[in-house]
């Protein structure tokens, strides 16, 4: 008996809704059909796109800026000039009272020193790592003012490629299930995650080549999910780096570029 | 009369000696009958208080309670003192202190400060708009995203779009100017303690 069915799709270039039209044989009598929807939980709409698309999760994984970004040259004038105002307004405190004192001038003297040598003395860390010169992607430590979005090198088809890590969604998994998966399988468990939320943030498909079309499978549909790194590793010994907002577009296929950078915040 | 009696306190005895000779007299309600033994001793007389030590003591805890009410009543309408208020009105009082800014700014000085605001006003404009496209664009991913998801399937829709509580209480520690230092070993510090401890408290 033939089955029929409207399916809704969209295309994520185009807004236009695009209305196919498939039918195909199930095999099974409308009568049971219903029985086994009833039976099982699983309702058969999921079954009936699986079989045209794979079903991908994807996780954009953030390192978000350890350190603040440098001003910029109108932020660094007016808030000179805050200071300034601030300074200007306020009234003399006991201490700068004491100093001009001319009684205990000389040990407030002494003190102010040695709170500046024991301030000199101090080193804080660098606010420019050296990896930022060795450009070494892999390290977490560089660009330490930048959002960095984490790439690993995958097998798609023949060839290679750079992308977000991103697996196929297994049967009965929720989407968030997969990616949670995904990060634990290419990343291992010495990193720790936080995501963004269960539903998926950005959307990408692509259609496979006509021989493997040709098998049944249509294309792609990748989900987006956004996570922030909080600590740990990678401990698996994928091949991945970090980038940022310019490397990314370097190194990303310009599709996919595109269907990212509408949901990452820009630097 | 007497030799029942006598008889009775053979009995008596024997039953005391040997328990297996056994011999009852106790058949009818009006016959003798011997009680059980009571090994015990009689309660201790309870020790009487002299009546003057009890009054005392009565009157020695009152007086410990109108002591401590008295304190109290004393510092009634003595506040704890609030250090940060306090010293607010002597600031104030103190006429004696001046403004870092001892000569007025030059009509110059004044220009530039206004024209630099107006900058920065333009600047924070152009920041704020380019944050809305940004927001924009982030909620239409999302939504399309969705909208696919739904297309595919309801129930994964549905997952993703559930109340999920584990996202909930969401903290975050912001970026610093300086990263932290590897390694670094805190030292720790030295205090005196100056809190004051007032009546009553």
């Amino acid at each position: 008996m033939m089955f029929k069915r409207i399916l809704t799709l969209r295309t994520p270039n185009s807004l236009s809704f695009l209305t196919t039209k498939t039918s195909f044989d199930t095999g099974i009598s409308s009568t049971s059909k219903v029985i086994s929807r009833t039976l099982s939980e699983q309702s058969t709409d999921i079954d009936i796109d699986i079989e045209k698309w794979d079903l991908l999760s994807a996780v954009c994984l953030e390192r978000h800026p350890v350190i603040t970004k440098s001003m910029l040259d109108i932020e660094t004038r007016f808030h000179n000039m805050l200071q300034q105002a601030e300074f200007e307004n306020s009234t003399i405190s006991d201490f700068e009272m004491q100093k001009q004192n001319n009684k205990n001038r000389k040990t407030i003297q002494d003190f102010e020193d040695s709170w500046k040598e024991e301030f000199t003395n101090f080193k804080f860390a660098e606010r420019i790592s050296e990896n930022e010169e060795d450009n070494a992607v892999m390290s977490l430590r560089r660009k330490l003012d930048k959002n960095l979005v984490l790439l690993v090198e995958q097998k798609i088809g023949n060839s290679n490629f750079w992308i977000p890590p991103q697996s196929i969604r297994k049967h009965r998994e929720t989407m968030i299930q997969t990616a949670h998966r995904t990060v634990q399988e290419l990343c291992g468990n010495n990193i720790k995650v936080k995501f963004y939320g269960n539903a998926p943030i950005g959307f990408y498909q692509y259609k496979y080549p006509k021989n493997l079309q040709e098998r049944g499978q249509n294309g792609a549909k990748i989900f987006y999910f956004l996570a922030k790194y909080v600590s740990g590793d990678i401990s698996s010994e994928i091949k991945h780096c970090w980038l940022d907002r310019e490397e990314l577009k370097k190194n990303l296929h310009p599709d996919l570029h595109k269907s990212l950078v509408k949901f990452l915040l820009p630097d | 009369m007497i030799g029942v009696l006598n008889l009775a306190n053979a009995a008596f005895r024997a039953s005391l000696i040997s328990s297996s000779h056994n011999i009852s007299t106790y058949i009818h309600p009006l016959y003798f009958r011997a009680t059980e033994v009571l090994l015990g001793e009689p309660l201790k007389k309870k020790k009487r208080l002299d009546p003057a030590v009890v009054r005392a003591r009565e009157e020695r805890k009152r007086k410990k309670l109108q002591k401590r009410i008295r304190q109290l009543e004393k510092h009634a309408n003595h506040m704890k003192p609030i250090f940060e208020i306090d010293t607010l009105p002597e600031l104030l009082q103190n006429e004696k202190r001046t403004r870092h800014l001892s000569v007025p700014l030059s009509e110059k000085e004044i220009e530039r400060r206004k024209s630099l605001e107006k900058e920065w006003c333009k600047y924070k404009h152009s920041q704020w708009t380019k944050d809305l496209h940004v927001i924009n664009s982030i909620i239409k991913s999302q939504e399309i995203a969705l909208k696919e998801l739904k297309a595919v399937s309801k129930q994964l829709y549905k997952k993703a779009v559930e109340f999920d509580d584990l996202y909930m209480p969401y903290s975050v520690t912001g970026p610093v100017y300086t990263p932290s230092i590897k390694n670094y070993d805190n030292p720790d510090g030295e205090y005196i303690e100056t809190t004051v401890k007032y009546i009553g408290e």
